[in-house]
């Protein structure tokens, strides 16, 4: 069903001419009364009621893009371990697709140690030290899965609902939901660190069909944090509110000849924007946080770090910005070289976000804000059980290919359980076999959480009422992980 | 002085709303009611419960079979009724409950007889008489005798003809996309004549950028990129088809060819290179070459796209709904869907890496078009059950839908045969949805608002008539779009002013019953065409490669892909927003803050939003901050009041009143007191183009090959080695006297005969390498101080990383068949001093040894800018670049009025 109050909010009037059942004339008398949308004079971005209560009121997604290996971080398999190196059982290759894998690939064991940490005893492997301490903070779900195996529609699968282009984001959503706290900062930020974009690209917080004020603003730690942020060269702070006035009077004075409300419109959001200009690098600039947050993050200001962008994430959320979503390139350990060996490269990529992502709990639970904020870790699939054999060959280079049908994710906050095992793997890590989620239940976990409930939030668009959980209602709100 | 009425509420209630009403409207009153039963009872087979269909009379009532919900004349005694009252389970399950009201028309309608009507928008536009009006003298053709008539009903009445800039700045922007020229509003307000008007629209509709204009409108259709999408988003070259969209909307080519040589150019006879190019339209599809992906899959992708986009542009129909289960609301079937699939099935095509089959049209320019498969490789189309390609159901050969005008024997099953059905003037959509496509680029919103969609989930148009009159109108003139855009804005509705009042604006805030004239915000490529043409950057050069104007650093960052964003030089960056490389993970930012689409998908309409992310770029991206300089040192003379003037005549297209003139001066003033005290400031405004663009003034500091190739001296020289040389090799200190000499570049080729596209091409090696690691010194002579912007250029069919006096300043897992440049770090950067500096660089094995090696570098760096006064007082000048920038930010500039 549609979402009546959302969407009487937005754009669309689709929905408001189906209850009026007497047409356009009907339409006009009803707007003339003021029942309809006023979409310029009113914020979109405004906070708003959520379906119910929530549990949280922020959601920081940290996406680990390229997929970490669940086997050699979360998921120990002494049975692989005894197989290690002999040939893959038949059973498991037939009517599968590889994205690399070519033959009989051999069974590939881990390198790591693992052990049961916290009270909960849950595993994780030498590869985490800082996470094994918090560990009971939160739920390691080793049974997600995807019907997805290349990187891009499977991050798009995951955080649009859709492994198609031209959907809209979680984050989108969340905001089009909710709104915002902090009218002084984006709703919906996003931070990337590793070198790269996520292959998806900035379509993973598009806004889709939504209206563009609900897309995901990318901050950046080099360069300026909002682009377009900083004043051109030349144009000092005061000569840039010298200008603001200017542009605000006369404003008003063709408001006044041509008497367009929109006139106001614009001049509010010049005003915001000049707003953003202070706030946002203020909120960007970690320089001055303590010597102790810096050591417990790991963070050095001016680099662009999977770590400062945690920090960064702590900071938003305090400042009231409702979806933070980092991406964290780099897991793509197909062992094609030795930048992709999980013997040589996976420590050093475990070691840059293990400090950071124990940090974030940590100090979002002595503020207070962990109770609020759903924190979500996790790749966009798994990876084999096999050793890949790209082109049918090994190499001196040892890594895993993509694994759409078990892989491990942890969330953290936000009124989900802390200290869960939930979900399990068969004897070698190849398919789920107890408690399987889909990318749509983590989905619909998530929204539940924000007070949204996932079957109504909708929008209206091409004949169909939009939802992020896609058009089915196979997604679930999976009570299990809730607190 | 006629203005719209301002009504009292009550008053217009009365008039607006038949309190007892003679009939019940099916399409308006009851369909809205049926469609919230449609999703369980309607056609779709899987969705269907309780055996019960609402979507036709005949299944209603069960004389189709199935359940009868409906017993016609008889609501007392019809099931639905008694289930939508039901206490304990009401109809429809899990929502809200149906209205007492609802309720009511629902059974007057079945009490009634229970008459179901087609869709209006799939019966076949009849030609309606234009009604006749209290104001005949007001109408100068058709469309204001349809418009007045509704403003009569509703007792308003027009606004009063708009001024002549508003009016010349208004048909310029609508149709060239640009500001008109000075000369053009001069002469314009001084023309007396009675052709005075049409003289203008002429004009514009002959001006070349007329198809620039609406080539734009038309890409966004067409989802046209300059980039295959997905994962690594390769560019592609397909601007060849850009460049005939103008061209054939420029020669007024009519609508029903326009459509026949896009969908299905390559099946004519004969077909001409540019009927070939034409076929681009639907290779605009999305290429995935992310390694192992099921090329069919995607294959499969981009023909459903196809089917998809054309539902979408010609039809103005979600028939991409069907490809999973019949259209829930609208008569398209799950094997329908299939069926137009297998019109497009039959390309050649298939999610290739090089996008093949492409056609050569000039020297080293090949675009993307459309083969059709020779007869033994044709393909068998099946349903997918679900959409899954993996999961074909029925066989299935091409056809339409059976609920539109049927296929006529005469033509072909094939791509051809389509088109021609789509542009039949029996096909009662096309010509609707083509007219209120061009009226919603005039109004700012359709006729029908949901411009894409026409089907029963749309909305209904303001003016039936009208729509169909312009229809009907369309067809008559055989498809001439110029023509009928020329009939639009010659109507008295168009030439309205757009001044509002509150009570205008309260009665009807879209102005959907048109008593003004159109009031919206520019569109992302005009507010950077119009900044440009203000300040006399605007280069009008038509055609060709897409350029890259300036666009922030770090944008374009999508791994395992080496292309780079570099702007172009000289007056190509000054080129109409229309020819802006776009990639579609990473289109240019600018311009998607202001609502322009990524090219992923066809767009039928750009939803216009207002953010503060806007006002941002207006301010302060440097593109529009540069056109505030040159709009500056263009008109700033002695005379301030004169300045201001022309400053302001050229941002707005009209002449500023005293109060504004009065502001900008008052503006002027304060920020020449500012700059007087800052006079470096000053100067970097004036000379702001200088600062922004680094081309003229970037040095080299270490040769690359290309730096030989172009033949501006040999490339560096470097020491190197292959045996491991120990922990302190990168630092400045360490001796590398016995290390070998060699230039640059090091490696060895090798090329594969089947391989074309091979990266090892092209590249003069001068040095063998053939190990694993190659360790390499040079050392950078500086003598300058205030070096900027350290980039590393790096050829390298290899890993490398590269060490600055030590310090760790660059590296890459990418291999790249280019020169690709890094920044480098920071820390780097800020160990470059005069006299001797010191580069090493690691360069490691990424291939087995049989794929051959390779590693070119070169490193560059940028002086600083010459800051000259710029032929007056650079304070006074200054201070009047931040009032342009004021000019250039007013809602009034960015809004077409």
């Amino acid at each position: 069903m549609l979402d009546r109050f959302l969407q009487a909010r937005h754009t669309t009037r689709r929905h408001f001419l189906e209850k009026c059942q007497m047409g356009l004339a009907g339409m006009f008398l009803a707007e003339a009364a003021g029942a309809a949308p006023k979409a310029s004079a009113e914020n979109p971005l405004a906070p708003k009621q959520p379906h119910f209560d929530p549990k949280a009121k922020a959601v920081i997604y940290l996406h680990m893009a390229g997929s970490p290996t669940q086997l050699e971080l979360w998921d120990p398999k002494p049975t692989l371990q005894k197989y290690d190196g002999q040939d893959c059982p038949q059973e498991l290759l037939e009517g599968k697709r590889f994205a690399f894998i070519k033959g009989v690939p051999k069974l590939l064991g881990t390198p790591y140690q693992f052990k049961k940490h916290g009270q909960a005893g849950t595993a994780v492997s030498e590869l985490l030290p800082h996470f094994s301490t918090v560990v009971d903070e939160a739920a390691v779900i080793r049974s997600m899965t995807t019907d997805q195996f290349n990187h891009a529609p499977a991050q798009l699968y995951l955080h649009t609902g859709n492994p198609r282009l031209g959907y809209a984001s979680m984050g989108s959503w969340a905001t089009y939901g909710l709104g915002t706290e902090n009218q002084d900062l984006p709703g919906f930020v996003v931070l990337v660190s590793g070198n790269s974009t996520p292959s998806a690209g900035k379509s993973l917080w598009g806004s889709g069909f939504l209206p563009s004020v609900y897309q995901g603003v990318q901050c950046r730690t080099q360069g300026d944090p909002v682009l377009y942020l900083s004043d051109p060269e030349g144009m000092s702070r005061t000569l840039r509110r010298k200008t603001l006035d200017a542009i605000g009077d006369l404003n008003r004075m063709q408001e006044e000849r041509f008497g367009d409300p929109e006139t106001e419109a614009r001049i509010a959001q010049y005003e915001l924007a000049y707003r953003m200009q202070i706030a946002a690098p203020e909120v960007m600039d970690i320089s001055k946080e303590s010597d102790a947050t810096h050591t417990l993050y790991g963070t050095e200001p001016g680099q662009v770090s999977f770590a400062n962008n945690c920090l960064l994430a702590r900071r938003l959320v305090e400042n009231g910005v409702r979806f933070v979503q980092l991406y964290h390139w780099g897991w793509d350990h197909h062992g094609s070289s030795r930048r992709e060996d999980i013997r040589y490269d996976l420590p050093n990529k475990a070691r840059s976000v293990d400090r950071p992502m124990t940090a974030l709990i940590q100090d979002l639970k002595q503020r207070g804000l962990l109770d609020q904020t759903i924190i979500v870790w996790g790749g966009e699939f798994g990876r084999t059980p096999m050793r890949e054999n790209r082109g049918g060959k090994y190499t001196e280079y040892v890594g895993r290919d993509h694994h759409p049908h078990a892989f491990t994710m942890w969330m953290a906050g936000g009124g989900i359980k802390p200290g869960l095992n939930y979900g399990a793997t068969d004897d070698i890590g190849y398919y789920v076999v107890e408690n399987k989620l889909t990318p749509r239940d983590l989905q619909a976990t998530i929204l539940h959480q924000l007070g949204l409930d996932p079957y109504k939030l909708s929008y209206a668009y091409q004949g169909l009422d939009q939802r992020l959980i896609g058009p089915t209602n196979e997604a679930r709100v999976v009570k299990d992980l809730l607190a | 002085m006629s203005g719209p009425r301002a009504l009292p509420l009550l008053l217009a209630a009365l008039w607006l709303v038949p309190t007892v009403p003679a009939e019940v409207d099916f399409q308006r009153q009851v369909q809205p009611i049926l469609k919230k039963c449609l999703p369980c009872h309607g056609r779709d087979e899987h969705a269907r419960q309780a055996n019960l269909r609402l979507d036709s009379f005949e299944h209603a009532t069960g004389k189709s079979g199935g359940h009868p919900g409906i017993a016609p004349g008889d609501a007392a005694h019809s099931r639905i009724v008694a289930r939508v009252q039901d206490d304990k389970n009401p109809m429809p399950p899990g929502g809200e409950r149906l209205s007492a009201a609802e309720i009511d028309v629902l059974k007057q309608w079945i009490d009634g007889g229970a008459k179901y009507q087609q869709h209006w928008a799939f019966e076949a536009p009849a030609r309606p008489e234009p009604p006749t009006v209290s104001q005949p003298d007001w109408v100068r053709n058709p469309i204001d005798a349809f418009v007045l008539a509704r403003l009569d009903k509703a007792h308003l009445k027009p606004s009063v003809e708009a001024d002549r800039y508003t009016l010349a700045r208004r048909l310029a922007l609508d149709l060239t996309g640009l500001p008109p020229e000075p000369e053009l509003v001069k002469a314009f307000v001084e023309d007396e004549s009675p052709e005075a008007y049409e003289k203008v629209v002429d004009r514009l509709l002959n001006s070349p950028h007329y198809g620039e204009r609406w080539a734009r409108v038309w890409l966004d259709l067409a989802r046209y990129a300059d980039s295959q999408g997905y994962e690594k988003d390769g560019l592609r070259t397909i601007w060849p088809y850009r460049d005939w969209v103008i061209r054939a909307l420029n020669a007024n080519m009519p609508f029903d060819r326009f459509t026949v040589l896009q969908l299905a150019g390559d099946l004519l006879p004969v077909p001409t290179e540019d009927q070939l190019v034409a076929t681009g339209f639907h290779r605009n599809t999305m290429t995935n070459t992310e390694g192992g992906t099921d090329d069919e899959e995607f294959r499969d992708a981009a023909v459903k796209d196809r089917v998809a986009t054309t539902g979408q542009v010609w039809m103005g129909l979600t028939v991409g709904c069907a490809q999973c289960h019949s259209h829930k609301y609208d008569p398209i079937s799950h094997q329908e869907f299939y069926q137009l699939y297998a019109f497009f099935n039959q390309t050649a095509d298939a999610d290739k890496p090089n996008d093949e089959p492409k056609l050569e049209v000039s020297d080293d320019v090949t675009t993307l078009i459309f083969r059709e498969l020779p007869a033994d490789e044709r393909r068998e189309t099946h349903i997918h059950e679900r959409g899954s390609f993996l999961s074909p159901g029925a066989l299935v050969e091409p056809a339409t839908p059976a609920a539109f005008e049927p296929f006529p024997e005469e033509f072909p099953r094939n791509r051809l045969g389509l088109a021609k059905w789509l542009v039949s003037k029996r096909n009662p959509l096309t010509a609707r949805v083509l007219v209120n496509r061009l009226w919603s680029r005039l109004w700012g919103i359709g006729i029908v608002e949901t411009e894409e969609d026409f089907g029963t989930q749309g909305l209904p148009p303001s003016h039936p008539e009208l729509l169909d009159w312009l229809a009907t109108e369309l067809m008559r003139l055989d498809w001439d779009m110029k023509g009928v855009l020329k009939t639009m804005v010659m109507s008295a509705t168009y030439r309205q002013s757009s001044d509002v009042t509150a009570a205008m604006v309260e009665s009807d805030p879209k102005n959907r019953l048109l008593a003004r004239g159109a009031r919206f915000r520019l569109s992302a490529e005009m507010v950077r065409d119009q900044a440009l043409a203000a300040s006399g950057l605007l280069n009008e050069e038509l055609y060709g490669e897409p350029v890259m104007p300036w666009q922030p650093d770090g944008i374009w960052q999508v791994i395992y892909s080496p292309i780079r964003w570099t702007t172009s030089e000289g007056d190509e960056r000054y080129r109409r927003s229309l020819y802006t490389l776009w990639r579609r993970t990473s289109p240019y930012p600018a311009m998607t803050t202001f609502d322009a689409p990524s090219g992923e998908v066809c767009t039928v309409r750009r939803i216009s939003t207002n953010t503060p992310l806007q006002a941002l770029v207006t301010l302060n991206d440097p593109t529009l901050m540069e056109a505030a300089q040159r709009l500056a040192l263009a008109v700033a003379d002695d005379d301030r009041e004169r300045t201001a003037r022309t400053m302001f005549e050229r941002a707005l297209v009209r002449p500023p009143t005293e109060a504004e003139v009065e502001r900008v001066l008052a503006l002027q003033a304060e920020a020449r007191a500012e700059l007087a005290g800052d006079r470096e400031r000053a100067l970097e405004l004036v000379n702001f183009d200088r600062v922004l663009y680094t081309d003229e003034r970037t040095a080299t500091l270490v040769a690359d090959v290309r730096e030989a190739e172009e033949g501006r001296g040999p490339a560096a020289m470097w020491r190197y080695t292959t045996e491991d040389p120990g922990a302190d090799w990168m630092q400045p200190r360490f001796k590398d006297s016995k290390w070998e000499k060699g230039r640059s570049a090091f490696g060895r080729m090798f090329r594969k005969e089947s391989d074309k596209e091979d990266p090892n091409e092209k590249l003069s090696i001068a040095t063998p390498w053939e190990s694993d690691n190659l360790w390499l010194r040079t050392e950078i002579d500086v003598d300058e101080k205030e070096l900027t912007d350290f980039r590393l250029y790096v050829r390298a069919f290899a890993h490398f990383e590269a060490f600055v006096n030590g310090v760790a300043a660059a590296d890459s897992v990418q291999e790249t068949g280019t020169h690709v440049d890094y920044k480098l770090t920071p820390q780097a950067a800020a160990t470059v001093r005069p006299g001797k500096n010191v580069l090493a660089v690691r360069v490691f094995r990424s291939r087995p040894p049989e794929s051959g090696q390779h590693v070119d570098i070169g490193l560059t760096a940028v002086r600083p800018p010459r800051l000259e006064a710029q032929g007056g007082d650079e304070v006074e000048r200054a201070a009047w670049v931040v009032a342009a920038n004021v000019l250039l930010n007013l809602d009034e500039t960015l809004t077409r009025r």
